[in-house]
């Protein structure tokens, strides 16, 4: 039962029951509003019955040339509303939005490399494990770079999987 | 900032790139080193200057910066031969704005457009300087000359938000919407309009004027092509047509809508209000506050014949019937809530039943039952029955329920499900079972949680088990009980469950949330601090979550950690303030215009935050209480505060301000619904069970009330401590005495008064009706505020002498005489009546600590103003004649005081002192000792019973090694002691005070002495 919408700033207020998970960042203010002011359409709320906020999807889109894709910052489920594939469904509103609109090549994200449960979702939805970023997560965990590529992909050049760990150095964006 | 190099000011760029490395690298002394080579060499360069400003204020230098900049506005003004660049500009602006002095960076701007009339790089600087002042009418003024001289679509709409921005605060409305439509109008005719956002801005513009007919025309015509996303231009245009009252093309349009995104149940809530042509849900969208959004869909009675409406809600039906057979989707739930939806549709007209409303409920249930939301699903439709229904419907679940077979783990979602029915929703049957019976249900809910536990075994410890909300449930049950019984041993077995289920896995938000509350009402302060931080609560969250901690640690006295919450929260809203228009200036860059509205409306809601003015004006008191102890440093501090001025306007204005609640009250327990509201201190009957309270207006009001008194204080403080020492000086220096704190502080004596409901003189007279022992109008909720009044009344009274005038045979003025005696009886008291048991209720030992730290810390600053005025090393010792007397009358009043303070104050340290003698064993064995019965009798005990059989039965086979270990390191013991210590801490943080407080006292006899 999800009404997706755009996120405004008012969520901010109301997504405690999302964010009080502990896998949640709740990031600083001018890092939501530089997205809503950025890529609005690269952050949906999905809202269910008695407007309770169900879950949200925050990313944008960036990169030049055959490295222009669409990028997941954060997708997360109120503990009430998990099991339903609600992070499918938003997932896949952003990959749409990432092909149709931008005409972007791939999407990707990052996660823990000890975050099986997620890797494992997002291997359901299609993603693959592009490259290992060395000691991403506060110098301290590796982080996985998962991609899936786009129809403006023909070849799915996007998605062969580097041989070699990167560092965080290496990163072309942040 | 590889961007902000170019010849500057006639200054190459060789020479300042260098500078600018500096900074980025955050070398500083090096920056400003260069700064000083570039200077000898352009020692007028207004850009040098401004880097030379930037530096300094980059070291924490901000006044050597503003007058650096200062100086480079002034070269940049004087010369008229001088080319003014952009990176000069924006250099300047950028000190200026660190410095909170954004209107010269605005003044720097203008002057340079003024000169430059056509440049529009300087022009975008001039009205991101506009932006950041929200100056809206000169933001829309350099808009347009911006669109003039470029013809670019941005600029107009640049000009058109701005526009918008005035309408929102109320300036121009219609003419202005007028004139912004007329603008965008003539720019279509030409040249058509490009972006999606533009768009939009464009229907909003017209929505505003409720020219639905010629939005749907632009919508449905080749602009209309600029949405992409082809459901939210089908959302818009229903919308639009819905609010024209067109019902008929709407709720087609929302059938489109549902055929594509049949789970979209907003949509099916607009389809369905368009077939009926009800408009409410639109309605509503303008009255209700959008952070609490109801959670109920309103509709009116409908005005159709029963025909239509039988009709409509056929079609309505069959629609829902075809969206069930094509979804194939298992989770789309939907179509299926949508069948109830229509039968309270239909109940509400009168056309319905309860049994065909009950059996879509009963078959909802059975498909959806097991989900962890189905009861928040629901709710709102239990809400249509009366009480004896609901009970009627809850068996249907029940007997459903029973002929369901499933999954373990579906089960366990179901009885759950119904478990929470139960206690949210038909209010816990709280009259109608017996407490045994209670008590039995209770069990179970437990046991349920316990046998459940191996379908979660190796789980991820991040990973949410099955049936944690059980635990949440037996804790509810749990405090139900003590409400009941008035048993406290309920409350600490609540305790004992919640702590259990937070070994086994620690991230479970709604346990610690539980558990603080209750830590809280046993003065186990800092356990529950320490569980406020284990939530990570952090910028955003602060607004809504800190109101779970912040009121009982504002009457603790957990000084650090209260300075560190409030520090941490006030950083992060005024972080916010500083820096939302320079993102509000992103979204005018990206061509977001629709976010441009919502930013600056989401500030000003943060700025109205009444969470936020709390904050605000408990932070300097918490200063003043800390400092209360050495008069200079008091001093000192509201020297820094503006002697409090800065609060009396903050006080004189809140009156007007409309206030936003931004709490997540949901998360709260349903004891203590609200911040002021704490069910477990009573009342025990008479208030529905989960209350959940809305915002009410008498909130509203004695919050306002609360922090318009509170803002008195700083002001009043100061003034008392001037007062006090004028009276001195008065009798040892004829005429030194000044008039002005006088009449100021009786100023705000009176209108102190008047919040506690009295005039100035009748105050006055309750104040010395106090000496006769009358104290009727005097409760603990008032009691702190009669008690600063009182100090006030008489810091004021020594030095106005209009009041009383005392005897010159008496020791001590009357007023001074009554407030020791006030402090003495009320803390004395408070002392007595307190229990030992080590599980009583808190509010009694907060008001002993407020005490304490409030007026009797304020009445102590009077007594180091007089005092320090009468010593000899004053220069105005020589005393003579009349004066003479009065002021040893004064010297013998702080004697008098001082000893009496001291006796009261060691009384306090004695008890505190027996809390802390008793044996960690004993007091830890006391709690455990409340929950020992081994379940066979009534009375507390029975789950912990369970729960330690539970302990010592459970395999490691069953329930995997993690929980296993949990299970068998987790000790009840530890809990007891864990609960003791926190309170002791508590307890010991203002035994420290105390002690603080008579060293204060002892050092005053040792200069009275001197005297």
């Amino acid at each position: 039962m999800t009404t997706i919408r755009r996120f405004c700033c008012n969520d901010l207020l109301r997504f405690t029951n999302v964010n009080l998970d502990h896998l949640t960042e709740t990031f600083n203010m001018s890092f939501y509003m530089t997205y809503l002011a950025r890529w609005p359409d690269y952050f949906h709320v999905a809202e269910a019955p008695g407007n309770r906020i169900m879950g949200y999807i925050m990313g944008k889109v960036e990169g030049q040339g055959d490295s222009w894709h669409g990028h997941v910052t954060a997708v997360t489920v109120a503990p009430e509303y998990r099991r339903q594939q609600l992070a499918k469904k938003l997932m896949n509103l952003l990959e749409d939005i990432s092909d149709n609109i931008d005409k972007a090549y791939f999407v990707d994200l990052f996660v823990r490399a000890s975050n099986a449960p997620a890797i494992k979702m997002y291997e359901k939805l299609g993603y693959v494990i592009y490259r290992r970023v060395l000691r991403y997560y506060s110098g301290e965990e590796d982080g996985l770079d998962m991609r899936k590529a786009l129809s403006h992909d023909v070849e799915k050049k996007s998605i062969i999987p580097l041989k070699r760990p990167v560092t965080p150095d290496e990163l072309e964006y942040d | 900032m590889a961007s902000k190099f170019g010849y500057a000011g006639g200054i190459p760029e060789r020479k300042v790139r260098p500078i600018w490395d500096a900074i980025d690298s955050r070398q500083f002394k090096n920056a400003l080193k260069h700064v000083t080579t570039l200077l000898a060499k352009h020692a007028n360069s207004p850009y040098a200057l401004a880097l030379k400003a930037l530096v300094l204020e980059r070291m924490g230098k901000p006044e050597d910066a503003f007058s650096a900049s200062l100086n480079a506005k002034e070269h940049l003004f004087s010369n008229d031969s001088l080319l003014i660049d952009d990176l000069t500009l924006s250099t300047l602006q950028i000190v200026f704005q660190r410095l909170d002095r954004l209107d010269l960076a605005t003044e720097c701007y203008e002057h340079a457009c003024a000169k430059f009339p056509n440049k529009m790089e300087l022009m975008m600087g001039l009205f991101n300087c506009y932006v950041r002042e929200y100056s809206f009418v000169k933001q829309q003024q350099t808009a347009i000359k911006m669109y003039k001289l470029a013809g670019e679509e941005k600029y107009l709409l640049w000009a058109v938000c701005s526009i918008q921005l005035q309408v929102l605060s109320g300036n121009g409305g219609d003419k202005l919407l007028v004139l912004a439509e007329g603008l965008l109008k003539k720019h279509v005719a030409s040249h058509s309009l490009h972006e999606p956002e533009a768009l939009m801005v464009y229907v909003s513009i017209l929505e505003q004027q409720a020219k639905f007919g010629d939005a749907l025309e632009i919508l449905s015509g080749k602009m209309g092509s600029l949405l992409m996303i082809n459901v939210d231009k089908l959302r818009l245009q229903g919308r639009l047509l819905a609010l024209a009252c067109d019902y008929t093309a709407a709720a087609d349009i929302f059938h489109k809508i549902l055929e594509s995104c049949p789970d979209d149940w907003e949509c099916f809530l607009h389809y369905l209000g368009c077939l009926l042509e009800d408009g409410s849900i639109w309605c509503d969208e303008a009255v209700n506050d959008p952070v609490h959004p109801p959670k109920f869909v309103s509709c009116k009675v409908s005005h159709l014949t029963d025909e239509q409406f039988d009709s409509r809600i056929s079609i309505a039906s069959a629609l829902i019937l075809k969206l069930q057979t094509d979804t194939s989707d298992n989770s789309v739930r939907c179509p299926y809530l949508a069948t109830i939806e229509i039968e309270r549709r239909r109940y509400l007209c009168g056309k319905g039943n309860d049994d065909n409303f009950m059996d879509v409920i009963v078959q909802y249930f059975c498909r959806f039952g097991h989900l962890a939301c189905f009861t928040s699903d629901v709710e709102m439709f239990f809400e249509v029955f009366t009480t004896e229904k609901k009970t009627e419907l809850f068996g249907k679940l029940m007997k459903n329920n029973d002929t369901l077979s499933t999954s373990p783990t579906k089960a366990l979602g179901l009885s759950i499900s119904l478990s929470k029915i139960k206690q949210q929703l038909l209010l816990g049957d709280m009259f109608k079972s017996s407490a045994s019976d209670v008590e039995v249900s209770c069990a179970q809910m437990f046991e349920m949680y316990c046998k459940n536990l191996p379908l979660s075994k190796g789980f991820d410890p991040q990973e949410s088990m099955h049936g944690e909300e059980l635990l949440s449930i037996t804790c509810n049950i749990l405090v139900q009980l003590f409400w009941r019984t008035k048993n406290v041993g309920y409350l600490v077995e609540a305790v004992m469950v919640l702590e259990f289920g937070l070994s086994i896995r620690r991230y479970v938000s709604q346990y610690k949330i539980l558990l603080l509350h209750l830590y809280c009402h046993f003065g186990a302060l800092s356990v529950a601090y320490e569980w406020y931080k284990s939530l990570d609560i952090k910028n955003i969250l602060t607004e809504s979550m800190l109101h779970h901690i912040l009121p009982q640690m504002l009457v603790s006295p957990l000084w650090s950690e209260l300075n560190g919450l409030l520090k941490d929260y006030l950083k992060f809203m005024d972080d916010h303030f500083r820096e939302s228009a320079d993102l509000t200036s992103l979204a005018y860059h990206h061509k977001n215009y629709s976010k441009i509205m919502e930013f600056v409306q989401f500030k000003d809601r943060l700025q109205r935050s009444s969470q936020y003015l709390v904050a605000r004006v408990e932070t300097p008191l918490l200063q003043l209480k800390q400092n209360a102890n050495n008069i200079e440093d008091e001093e000192g501090l509201l020297q820094s505060m503006k002697c409090g001025i800065h609060f009396l306007e903050l006080s004189n204005e809140i009156g007007a301000k409309s206030l936003t609640f931004n709490e997540d009250s949901e998360s709260r327990p349903w004891w203590t619904p609200t911040l002021e509201k704490n069910y477990l201190l009573g009342p025990f009957q008479g208030i529905s069970y989960c209350p959940r309270e809305v915002l009410t207006k008498e909130r509203v009001t004695s919050l306002k009330r609360d922090i318009e008194k509170k803002s008195l204080l700083p002001r009043m403080i100061y003034l008392s401590i001037q007062s006090a020492s004028s009276s001195i000086k008065e009798h040892v220096v004829n005429g030194s005495a000044t008039p002005g704190i006088t009449l100021e502080l009786k100023l705000l004596l009176e209108r102190f008064a008047q919040f506690l409901g009295f005039s100035l003189s009748e105050a006055v007279e309750v104040v010395k009706g106090f000496s006769n022992g009358e104290r009727s109008v005097v409760s603990d909720s008032n009691l702190i505020d009669w008690l600063n009044f009182t100090v006030f009344l008489n810091a004021w009274n020594l030095s106005s002498h209009e009041l009383v005038h005392p005897d010159r045979n008496e020791r001590k003025p009357l007023i001074w005489n009554i407030l020791d005696s006030m402090l003495e009886k009320y803390i004395f008291e408070k002392v007595r009546s307190m229990e030992r048991q080590l599980c009583s209720p808190w509010s009694d030992i907060q008001l002993l600590m407020q005490l304490v730290t409030e007026p009797l810390a304020w009445h102590g600053l009077v007594i180091q103003s007089c005092l320090r005025s009468c010593l000899p090393s004053s220069k105005k010792k020589k005393r003579s004649g009349p004066a003479h007397q009065s002021s040893s009358n004064l010297a013998h009043a702080i004697t008098d005081s001082v000893q009496q303070l001291s006796l009261v104050l060691e009384d306090v340290m004695k008890w505190l002192n027996e809390w802390n003698k008793r044996p960690e064993d004993e007091n830890s064995e006391g709690i455990l000792s409340l929950l020992r019965n081994d379940g066979h009798n009534d009375g507390p005990g029975r789950v912990f019973h369970i729960l330690e059989t539970f302990i010592s039965s459970m395999s490691n086979e069953e329930v995997g090694d993690r929980i296993y270990h949990s299970l068998k390191s987790w000790s009840p013991a530890d809990v007891a002691r864990k609960m003791m210590t926190g309170k002791l801490k508590v307890l010991m943080e203002f035994s420290a005070i105390c002690e603080s407080k008579l060293k204060l006292l002892q050092s005053l006899k040792q200069q009275i002495a001197q005297v």
